[in-house]
């Protein structure tokens, strides 16, 4: 079984990259919904979570057996249940298959596209402490409580990172999991459950260090800092990293249970091989497979999940009814219990942005005034041959207005002249930032070029070296944008922990709304 | 076939509706001289006409049979032209569809199924504890619906009931966790159960039923938060070991399942709940060769073999259901005994009863 699996991997290691949207070079441009291809006889267009990619082994074992091709497109599921809910995905794929239906389900133009669903595994949410911590806080990991997670948080003694509710499920799902349980629901939430539970929220969320778009960046920046003494996320990732002793807590979680979605745009032939993947999937040579690869958990009570996955009970926390409590739960956490966010963008306005480049970057700020949080502390940093202006906007809660209407402002203000001094402007940035203090601290980098004057790569290189530890855990977003330099950008994105985005795929509306999950 | 799929998505409001097309294998049939039949199934149905026994057996008979699949709620919403037989999973839609389209009555009912609530061991024998339930049989037992429906009015939680703090899972507020009553049979089915407890055993049938029942209805599913809009996704997360304690199912899921051996239930147990609803598979003939198929689904012996096979129990006499399931005795009541069967409330009002409980 074992042989065949690892056989299975090899053979596919080749296809992964076609798989997914994440090529070699580590960028993360957000997905381009037409990119699906034609229809074809056996093949089947999936729009799927990313972390499904992991599957590509098990879909080609799939393919052999059944003659059907599964063709994943990664997606996150708030850009998917948007799709779905202006009917973006008709005649596009045929099958959605996404961590959970929970928040399809809250959007009746969306869950109406969906005619079926199948269950193919699960990973509950569960928090991955370092094995040191454990034995530091004493723990006895069968026996942990939210409430033991949230006292260790408020004395000081845990730090976490987890990923963004607001555009992926493992995010949502711990959110609801951590709200149900502070708050003391007994069902599913309400909007007064979670009122109430806001001052023991803002404890719990003062603990995060990390924030992320995407569970992989959230990992690697994990394991960059050392400083972090816990992930919140699936089973399924926390088990995938070393170090981590992975603990459900005994007071209830929320279960992804990935079902294989069949599309109502989809015709009967295309019903009839998403019901076979989804046969296939589910038989037991498979899910043999699935939980010993992922460390996802089976769907037949007939096979056992991977070893080092506890099976004593967990009670499922029921996920949100309606949008308004989710809506609720998201505008609070976004607005007030997490910490706010200070970021310093860093935009090209040189020579080469004059017409439509620059027009396309105003709208794109400008749209993304629409998405900045309460308290968000917002610094445009436009240069050419070097710096131009520096202006720093917050939002305030009570009058979240008047900083927004200023961005809009300096950003129509735009213009285009000089040369491309990258380098000095990064430096400046990182000078502008200061310590991190009590907010997620990072610099977005645009620019359509590559570095012209001004300090060079080594110089930055030697610059960052110099850095002082809370300053060197900032991380640097860019984005390849018009005729940059992809090498140059990347190596940036790498020296810094940051992540590089791909405005050139997709839009340059896009790539800033994708990095939001990272700020 | 385009012209339904179209119609079947504009009356979506009612939801649930279209699940995947059976197609009767016609490739494979050719040059048999079949008449090819024209159904629209409940989608509980799908997976007995996908059946590759079932299509022989069809066939054996001349018939070959192009199933789709529909919510039985919404069936009425569909222009039926061209179809030889609706064959919703419930009888009050099938009464509707039949006075809509002037189909003769009776109507032939070729098999049936009663909605049952499955629990892990530990929730069951906590709820026995506690008097909301008695477990007659090894795996098995009886869920006291008149007791449950007072501890869900009075918000009672698994803590309060002698025995959970032994099992971890088993906290906060106790409710059977059901599929969406506005897009789903089941979930509607279990209103109507409840709705005839909660109004002293009568049908919910005036609009002062409706507002007496409303309040325990509306309990009942919102503390459910999001759910399921499937009784299979539901069923196949509880087999899975994750999930709710307690979720109602078709009695036809647990009996397939079962035959394939008592492993793959895991450590669940059935509770037939004292008033349930039954889903009775209803065939509403459109055409004469509607009708045939429907009597033939009843009475040939082959096909009422493949029923009880998929778990569902034919019409009429027991002996097949009894004598197939023999091997499962620990887990079903095959005689039904002290199972009392609920009218179900017509769809206009089963309909309000829904949208008012989810609103």
């Amino acid at each position: 079984m074992r042989r065949r699996a690892l056989a299975g991997c090899l053979a596919a290691l080749a296809l992964l990259t076609a798989c997914t949207s994440q090529g070699a070079d580590g960028t993360d441009g957000p997905p381009a919904p037409g990119a699906s291809g034609p229809a074809e006889p056996g093949i089947l267009r999936v729009l799927a979570s990313s972390e499904l990619t992991d599957m590509t082994p098990i879909l080609e074992q799939v393919r052999e057996d059944t003659g059907v091709t599964v063709r994943l497109t990664p997606i996150g599921t708030l850009d998917a249940v948007d799709l779905l809910a202006k009917g973006g995905t008709d005649g596009r794929y045929d099958a959605v298959w996404l961590s959970s239906n929970d928040s399809l389900r809250l959007r009746p133009e969306a869950a109406e596209r969906v005619v079926s669903e199948t269950p193919v595994m699960s990973s509950p949410v569960a928090i991955g402490v370092k094995d040191a911590t454990v034995r530091k806080l004493g723990w006895r990991p069968g026996q942990v409580t939210w409430s033991d997670v949230e006292r260790a948080v408020t004395v000081g003694k845990l730090t976490y990172g987890m990923t963004d509710p607001a555009r992926s499920n493992s995010g949502f799902a711990t959110l609801v999991s951590v709200a149900s349980a502070l708050s003391g629901a007994q069902s599913a939430l309400t909007d007064a459950d979670v009122a109430k539970a806001t001052p023991r929220l803002k404890e719990f969320f003062a603990g995060q260090k990390l924030t992320s778009g995407s569970s992989g960046w959230l990992a690697s920046a994990y394991q960059r800092r050392g400083t972090v003494d816990a992930l919140l996320n699936y089973e399924s990732v926390l088990k995938g990293i070393d170090g981590l002793t992975v603990i459900r807590p005994t007071d209830g979680v929320l279960t992804a249970d990935y079902p294989l979605s069949t599309l109502a745009s989809t015709n009967a032939a295309t019903r009839e091989d998403v019901r076979r993947v989804a046969e296939a999937l589910r038989s037991q040579g498979t899910q043999r497979e699935i939980t010993a690869l992922t460390n996802r958990r089976p769907v037949l009570a007939s096979v056992p999940p991977a070893a080092g996955l506890d099976t004593s009970r967990r009670r499922e926390l029921p996920s949100p009814g309606s949008r308004s409590v989710a809506d609720g739960l998201l505008d609070s956490y976004e607005n007030d219990l997490r910490r706010p966010s200070r970021t310093v963008y860093v935009l090209d306005t040189s020579g080469s942005m004059a017409g439509e480049r620059l027009s396309r970057l105003k709208q794109a700020l400008t749209a993304l005034t629409g998405d900045f949080r309460d308290r968000e502390e917002v610094t445009l940093m436009p240069f050419g041959s070097d710096v131009k202006q520096v202006s720093t906007h917050v939002v305030d809660p009570a009058d979240p207005r008047s900083g927004l209407d200023g961005i809009r402002r300096d950003t129509e203000r735009l213009t285009a002249q000089g040369d491309t001094a990258i380098f000095t402007t990064l430096e400046k940035a990182y000078d502008h930032l200061g310590g991190g203090g009590d907010t997620f601290t990072s610099i977005v980098l645009m620019t359509d070029g590559e570095n012209t004057t001004g300090a060079d790569a080594a110089d930055f290189d030697r610059f960052y070296g110099s850095l002082g530890k809370a300053r060197q855990e900032i991380p640097v977003f860019p984005i390849l944008f018009g005729d940059s330099d992809r090498a140059e950008l990347a190596h940036i994105a790498e020296l810094t922990g940051g992540r590089l985005f791909d405005a050139r795929k997709g839009s340059l509306d896009g790539a800033f709304e994708e990095i939001r999950g990272y700020q | 076939m385009r012209r339904i799929v179209g119609i079947v998505l504009a009356v979506l409001l009612i939801g649930g509706v279209v699940a995947a097309v059976v197609e009767g294998r016609q490739a494979e049939d050719e040059g048999t001289a079949t008449k090819t039949v024209r159904a629209v199934i409940g989608s509980e149905k799908a997976a007995f006409f996908a059946d590759r026994e079932v299509v022989d057996a069809l066939a054996a008979k001349g018939y070959t049979v192009r199933a789709e699949t529909s919510g039985s709620w919404a069936m009425e919403e569909l222009d039926l032209e061209g179809y030889d037989l609706a064959f919703p999973s419930s009888q009050a839609p099938a009464d509707e569809l039949a006075d809509k389209h002037g189909a003769r009555k009776p109507l032939p009912r070729p098999f049936y199924s009663p909605l049952v609530v499955v629990a892990h061991r530990s929730a069951a024998q906590v709820l026995a504890a506690g008097g909301l339930a008695t477990l007659d049989r090894s795996r098995g037992g009886t869920l006291k619906m008149g007791a449950f429906l007072e501890a869900a009015r009075a918000d009672r939680t698994w803590q309060q009931l002698e025995g959970a703090e032994k099992h971890g899972e088993l906290t906060g507020t106790l409710y059977v966790s059901t599929t969406d009553p506005e897009s789903s049979n089941s979930g509607a089915l279990y209103l109507a159960a409840a709705s005839y407890v909660a109004n002293g055993n009568r049908v919910v049938a005036s609009e002062a039923d409706l507002d007496g029942t409303a309040p325990l209805m509306r309990k009942l599913v919102q503390v459910q938060g999001a759910q399921k809009s499937s009784s299979d996704a539901a069923f196949r997360d509880f087999t899975s070991g994750v999930g709710e304690p307690l979720v109602l199912v078709y009695e036809s899921q647990v009996a397939a399942l079962l035959k394939e051996g008592v492993e793959s239930v895991g450590d669940l147990t059935l509770l037939y709940p004292d008033t349930t609803a039954t889903s009775d598979h209803t065939v509403v003939p459109l055409t004469g060769e509607g009708r045939a198929l429907g009597e033939l689904l009843a009475t040939d012996p082959e096909l009422r073999r493949l029923a009880v096979a998929h778990g569902f129990r034919p019409q009429g006499a027991t002996a097949e259901f009894t004598e197939a399931t023999e091997a499962d005795t620990a887990f079903l009541n095959q005689q039904l005994t002290d199972v009392r069967q609920a009218p179900v409330p017509t769809s206009e009002v089963l309909r309000e009863m829904a949208r008012r409980a989810r609103g």
